[in-house]
């Protein structure tokens, strides 16, 4: 090789390496097994596999909506409350991480289900961010922060929805939403599919979203979505959005709109952070079971 | 069968990695020309690339196509981020000259910084990730023709540019 391009070589190589390199790289391996292991197969968002879902859904949810259609109504007097909060605050850590608790629940059980799975899940994410930083520790040293917490998104005469977040900071950072929507009237736990009367919601919503990717893509040039027309050219397409999972994330907003949610990196390059989209009740009509909590 | 070689797969991903992810951020970097950037980029690049294992049909090309991955994740970071160019402190302070001899060093990289980036990557890729031309111009999405002729361009605009500097080094 040229004499100069060798000493171009050496410098291209120079560049300082940052230590953070490790465990971003471990970091996002991690992610995308998970990921990878979370994903639903191709052949499930095929039609016959989709009904069969849909099918083991349905026996759940009518058993479950009988048993609770005999709680009194209660109103509104369920509230949401910080139960616990777990904090690290060193010199390069920090973890705040609050766990919510849904209190004046008639129905105990779903009350319980729901408290259980956020201390379980609260107590884990702690326990992972110790871990985390004894790793970094060992190979010698780094930044690390956890920020965990709760929002209301909607809290009125008949809904609850609370969206919990997890914002992991290590040299990039991810960010996870989980939502729970509670209709409060009939103390039950609504899921997306029982809002619909067949597994074509998917499809219903999975186009619209598509349609509404390609709108803000080309109406602003600073958003990119992984569709075709969604802001970056089809060959640079790596992991193109199809369809929503059968329990994709949602909530039900204050004027009874479905809305979508996204985690990071689930549809659009790490930049967008968490995307949502609210579907109109229109498009929905003719799948929805009922038009009692989305209007 | 698939679910087995989409396993293979992961393990050989994981495994490449680990081993490169040096090259992999320098790469990035080169785009970047910030720490945190290319540091997001190789996140987003390694996250992008294990969705989307189970559609590489061979093993052998996975290298050059996590390059692929890698160079359109920065260009795709580039584009959204048009902004100025930030340089860290490390960078900053690595090319500040201490000694005589550094000085050199600091027109050389510049000579490569120069560069247009159609330029600079092609040279990177071929001489300083020994990939076939072949493999940069797919990695680039370019013909091999192109990725001919951008090689000779760079060659020739780097010299002419180090020419240059040397002579000024001579009259001063």
């Amino acid at each position: 090789m040229d004499e100069k391009l060798k000493q171009l070589e050496k410098q291209y190589n120079e560049i300082p390496i940052p230590k953070e390199l490790d465990f971003v790289v471990e970091k996002a391996l991690k992610q995308g097994k998970k990921k990878r292991k979370n994903r639903a197969p191709q052949w499930l968002l095929g039609s016959a596999a989709a009904a069969a879902l849909f099918t083991a859904s349905l026996n759940v949810s009518p058993a479950m909506a009988r048993t609770l259609s005999e709680i009194p109504v209660v109103g509104s007097i369920v509230k949401v409350l910080t139960w616990t909060e777990y904090e690290v605050k060193e010199e390069t850590f920090d973890a705040d991480i609050k766990v919510p608790s849904i209190e004046n629940l008639e129905n105990k059980d779903l009350a319980n289900t729901l408290n259980e799975k956020y201390r379980s899940e609260g107590k884990a994410l702690y326990d992972d961010f110790v871990s985390e930083v004894d790793y970094i520790k060992e190979i010698g040293g780094g930044h690390a922060g956890i920020d965990s917490g709760y929002e209301i998104k909607t809290d009125n005469e008949q809904i609850l929805s609370i969206g919990r977040y997890t914002v992991n900071t290590v040299g990039s950072s991810s960010t996870v939403m989980q939502y729970d929507t509670i209709d409060k009237q009939n103390e039950i736990l609504i899921t997306l599919p029982m809002l619909f009367k067949d597994d074509n919601y998917i499809k219903t919503i999975s186009e619209n979203i598509i349609e509404q990717m390609r709108e803000q893509a080309a109406s602003d040039s600073d958003k990119t979505y992984w569709v075709k027309g969604g802001g970056i050219p089809d060959e640079e397409l790596f992991d193109e959005f199809k369809a929503i999972k059968a329990d994709q994330q949602f909530y039900i907003s204050d004027k009874g709109k479905l809305v979508i949610s996204f985690d990071k990196y689930e549809v659009a390059p790490g930049y967008m952070g968490i995307v949502e989209f609210e579907i109109p009740t229109d498009v929905l009509k003719k799948d929805l079971v009922s038009t009692e909590y989305i209007h | 069968m698939k679910t087995r070689n989409a396993f293979q797969h992961e393990e050989i991903f994981v495994q490449l990695i680990r081993e490169q992810k040096e090259r992999f951020y320098l790469l990035a970097y080169n785009y970047t020309k910030n720490e945190q950037d290319a540091l997001d980029v190789v996140q987003d690049s390694i996250q992008k690339a294990m969705l989307s294992l189970d559609r590489l049909e061979n093993v052998e090309y996975m290298k050059s196509w996590f390059y692929k991955i890698v160079v359109r994740t920065a260009i795709d970071f580039l584009r959204k981020h048009k902004r100025l160019q930030v340089t860290d402190d490390d960078t900053l302070q690595y090319l500040t000259p201490a000694q005589e001899d550094v000085y050199e060093n600091v027109d050389l990289e510049h000579a490569l910084e120069d560069l247009p980036q159609m330029y600079r990557e092609v040279v990177i890729l071929h001489y300083f990730e020994d990939l076939k031309l072949a493999d940069v111009a797919d990695i680039l999405n370019i013909k091999l023709s192109t990725a001919k002729s951008r090689l000779y361009k760079a060659l020739k605009l780097l010299k002419i540019q180090m020419q240059d500097v040397k002579g000024e080094t001579a009259h001063g």
